[in-house]
């Protein structure tokens, strides 16, 4: 303890003179506060001249003009807006962009992971501090897993596994049955582990009646017969990884994407889940002249997550705009915003993109969010990242001025505590 | 004088509350069947398709089925209403292979879509990749992937059902021009926007054959199955009395027998002909006759040069009255086309279904000859001499037949599906547009409230019917207000 108070008493000594960082990350000390001129915590609202106090990587606390206890150094901005680091939920960005076609529930991205890329370190830098890489393919190919773009090796940069099942949902028969084959192998397994339990109840029961015997013979008899083996405690039988992944989403430990190309594959959707009742999200790619505003209302009302481009479209057979991402917002649906393309530049004007959307009617508030705590609840990830918060963990960035203008630079970027570029820290 | 007003106006909202309370409730006296629901087309001028005409009647539709066509109806709580005085109402058409564009959307599902680099995904599926639409749509689906498992279900199913696009633009065009029942394949689809239930009606319901004088060969084959077919139904119903006395009798072979040709014998589908020509029109007419079953020939150009022929054999025939096709000069007698084929044919007994030149849809289709101009093609039926009502029929109640659905959609009658058209005029008249399209008694096509033609010629706006309620305090303020405005310019 007194050997902390000596470090935070000597980086006050050194005050903000000291150089701030020192690529590619530069420490901060275990116990600081960060004075800025305007907090988007995404969860708590806009907070102006915010204090953040961070101690091993984690927020303690953050409100509007905190006291800062005498000692605790402090980094003051006043002109700098923080918010929480982007979030982009549905990426391949360090992998290989072919993928086949099949149902392999089972498999999780992971397994393509290859840390210590440099587009990882850029990724970081643009301010998308965590991703969700989903498996390639056509069906069900897989499981997304998630992970933050600081780690340099497989272990630091992996966050979570089975972050959504990936499912591919057409308006056919083929895609629909896709779909309720593997609820029904679920259903088998179901029935193959009652089978297992009443059969090895009869064991059981054969072998306490054995043992009832057994124990009645005297030991010349108990010479000449078998003794009874205990058949053990019961052993649920392993499901098939297509039966696991449907289990768990049964059960709600995994959730579902949803690729769906138009507004009629959602009602195909509704129609292939029947009366299944498990937690998913949907993706759309937002092409010039899609529909999904037909069922926008139906989203609002069952509050869906959607995952779309920050893009203007077009109405079918016009040249007039729509703001899809906007509509659905007004109607009660989620938006999760993922960048126009899975390319640096795209991500790094991701943004501005969403800025567009803004000027052109969307609520910024709900377009901040869509771009860190709706795909950080996507994810599963949302105790830890998306919002600023206490508990939460210190990963944000710092603009001098309005996200949204264009006009804004984004000057650094913290990941849990640590800040990450040093030209733009400066 | 200002007060007077008032109180006449408030008498009156009074008078019309009060009204509106005592209306005896049909919701109430029905069975309290959950949440029934009911669309009233009111005051319209209704060509039924069967002949009959009521003019200013209303058509009551519940549950999507008509329940009532007539006069002062007792419309129930709650009932939608589609105000068509002035208008005329027909039966939605029915579209004889229709392109399936009109049910499985601009980019229909069956191209292999790769989806897993973002921004390399639009491309890949839209127009931007260069492709034409008919390269992206995917072609019909083949028959032979429809099975009729599930067939014992309590509702019909086909592939069209798990494909159905229920926002397609095409389908939203189609409706805007009447057509609410098309055929796809082989399959019959009902046109529900933004619902994808039940729209199947029925499938293979026309199996093509081949009858041509350019293949004598082939003519003689088909006269053979016919024939063998023919031997066979014959020698089951034979065995099938004789079995009755002796148990131990074998049911007869059914080897080499075309099971498509005992459908037809059957009559559980219908024999289609694609044939032109008289001499090729006459064979048909006399297999028919000779094997006793009813044709359906579809192109008939030459029809009217033996159009007694083929009303004796019963035969159903498929046109299009704009075709023009010059006389063969290898022969003496009458040919080519003629303006007039449709109704000779109707006079002598054939049932006629009028298809356009081209039954696609593409943007030149506006006032053109593609699916969008179904009634502007009957139209030109009339041209030639086919009295109204049956080049109504032509696209509606005869392609219903032809489908095997005309117990469901093709007039309007009491139990039938409520699939109405509310037109501005003469459906047949190449200026009138449809104004209003009804789907299984839901208002599905408004063609002011559609990017297609609600630019030409706008509906006026309605004025306010004098017998309207008008509730709640917040009208009855600006009831107040705008008197109160008249007498200050008094």
């Amino acid at each position: 303890m007194k050997m902390r108070n000596l470090l935070v008493g000597l980086a006050c000594v050194l005050g903000t003179q000291a150089p701030l960082l020192a690529a590619p990350a530069s420490p901060t000390p275990d116990l600081f506060a960060l004075r800025v001129g305007r907090a988007e915590t995404v969860s708590q609202g806009t907070i102006e001249h915010a204090v953040i106090l961070i101690e091993n990587g984690k927020i303690i606390t953050i409100g509007q003009d905190l006291e800062i206890e005498r000692g605790i150094r402090v980094i003051d901005r006043p002109d700098w807006v923080v918010t929480p680091g982007f979030v982009n939920c549905y990426s391949r960005a360090g992998m290989s962009s072919s993928g086949g076609s099949g149902t392999q529930p089972g498999v999780q991205a992971s397994t393509e992971l290859y840390p210590r890329q440099p587009i990882y370190g850029e990724l970081l830098e643009a301010g998308v501090t965590t991703l969700g890489l989903y498996p390639p393919g056509n069906q069900i190919p897989g499981q997304a897993v998630v992970v933050s773009t600081a780690g340099d090796s497989r272990e630091s940069m992996l966050v979570r596994e089975g972050a959504y099942l990936k499912i591919l949902m057409e308006s056919n028969s083929k895609a629909k049955k896709t779909l309720r084959d593997g609820f029904e192998e679920a259903d088998k397994h179901l029935e193959k582990v009652t089978e297992a339990r009443e059969k090895h109840e009869k064991a059981k029961e054969k072998y306490d009646d054995e043992l009832k015997k057994w124990k009645k013979y005297d030991d010349e008899e108990k010479a000449k017969k078998k003794e009874p083996v205990d058949p053990g405690d019961f052993v649920e039988p392993d499901p098939s990884d297509e039966a696991a992944a449907f289990l768990d989403l049964r059960e709600g430990e995994l959730s579902a994407m949803f690729s769906i190309r138009k507004a009629g594959d959602y009602l195909h959707l509704i129609d292939a889940l029947g009366e299944e009742q498990i937690s998913w999200s949907m993706r759309v790619p937002l092409r010039n002249d899609i529909d999904l505003y037909e069922v926008a209302e139906k989203l609002g009302a069952d509050e869906r997550q959607v995952v779309v481009e920050p893009r203007l479209t077009l109405m079918p057979w016009t040249a007039r705009e729509r703001n899809i991402p906007a509509e659905l917002d007004r109607a009660g649906a989620r938006v999760v915003f993922i960048p126009n393309g899975d390319d640096l530049g795209n991500q790094e004007k991701w943004r501005q993109h969403v800025g567009h959307l803004v000027k052109r009617g969307m609520d910024p508030q709900a377009a901040l969010a869509a771009m860190t705590h709706e795909p950080a609840v996507l994810l599963g990830v949302d105790e830890t990242v998306g919002s600023l918060g206490a508990g939460k963990e210190a990963t944000m960035l710092f603009f001098d001025g309005d996200p949204f203008q264009a006009s804004t630079n984004l000057k650094a970027v913290m990941h849990a505590g640590d800040f990450v570029e040093e030209a733009s820290a400066q | 004088m200002k007060t007077m007003k008032k109180q006449l106006i408030g008498g009156a909202l009074g008078l019309s509350l009060a009204l509106s309370f005592a209306a005896p409730s049909l919701a109430l006296l029905a069975d309290d069947h959950e949440e029934d629901s009911y669309l009233a087309i009111v005051g319209g001028d209704i060509f039924a398709g069967t002949g009959e005409v009521l003019r200013g009647a209303t058509l009551l539709s519940k549950n999507g089925k008509i329940e009532e066509i007539g006069y002062e109806l007792i419309l129930p709580d709650g009932c939608e209403t589609v105000d068509a005085h002035g208008m005329r109402v027909y039966p939605g058409l029915v579209a004889l292979s229709a392109t399936t564009r009109l049910t499985q959307g601009t980019f229909a599902a069956g191209v292999e879509i790769h989806d897993f680099v973002p921004h390399e995904e639009h491309s890949e599926i839209c127009g931007d990749c260069g492709k034409s639409f008919e390269e992206i749509v995917p072609p019909a689906l083949d028959p032979g992937e429809f099975s009729t498992e599930h067939l014992a279900t309590d509702a019909f199913r086909t592939d069209f059902d798990d494909s159905f696009d229920p926002f397609s633009g095409y389908m939203v065009m189609a409706l805007g021009n009447g057509i609410t029942t098309v055929q796809q394949s082989s399959a019959a689809v009902k046109l529900k926007r933004g619902d994808i239930s039940g729209v199947s009606l029925s499938e293979k319901t026309l199996t093509s054959q081949s009858w041509s004088g350019s293949n004598p060969a082939g003519k003689a084959d088909l006269r053979e199955k016919f024939r063998l077919a023919t031997e066979y139904l014959a020698d089951y119903r034979r065995w099938e009395e004789a079995v009755k006395s002796d148990k131990e009798l074998k049911e007869p072979s059914k080897k080499g027998i075309d099971g498509r040709i005992l459908d037809i014998l059957e009559g559980r589908t219908m024999a289609r002909f694609s044939a032109n020509e008289r001499a090729d029109l006459l064979g048909i007419a006399r297999l028919a006759q000779q094997f006793k079953f009813r044709p359906v020939i579809q192109g008939c150009v030459e029809g009217w040069t033996v159009a007694e022929e083929l009303g004796r054999a019963g035969a159903f025939a498929i046109v299009t009255p704009r075709t023009r096709r010059d006389r063969s000069e290898t022969t003496t007698h009458e040919g080519g086309s003629s303006i007039e084929n449709a109704a000779i044919l109707t006079r002598a007994g054939v049932q006629v279904a009028v298809v356009p030149a081209n039954t696609s849809i593409d943007m030149g289709g506006i006032s053109g000859r593609d699916l969008l101009s179904l009634p502007l093609e009957a139209g030109f039926a009339i041209r030639g001499g086919m009295d109204e009502r049956a080049a109504l029929e032509s696209i509606t109640v005869v392609p219903a037949r032809l489908l095997g659905i005309d117990h469901r959609v093709g007039t309007l009658e009491i139990g039938k599906d409520c699939d109405a058209l509310i037109t501005d005029g003469d459906l047949l008249h190449y200026q009138t547009f449809v104004q209003y399209t009804v789907v299984e008694g839901k208002l599905v096509y408004d063609k002011q409230e559609e990017v297609f033609y609600s630019h030409i010629r706008p509906r006026p706006e309605a004025a306010v019917d004098p017998g309207e309620e008008v509730s709640g305090e917040v009208e009855s303020v600006e009831v107040e207000e705008i008197v109160e405005e008249e007498s200050d310019e008094e």
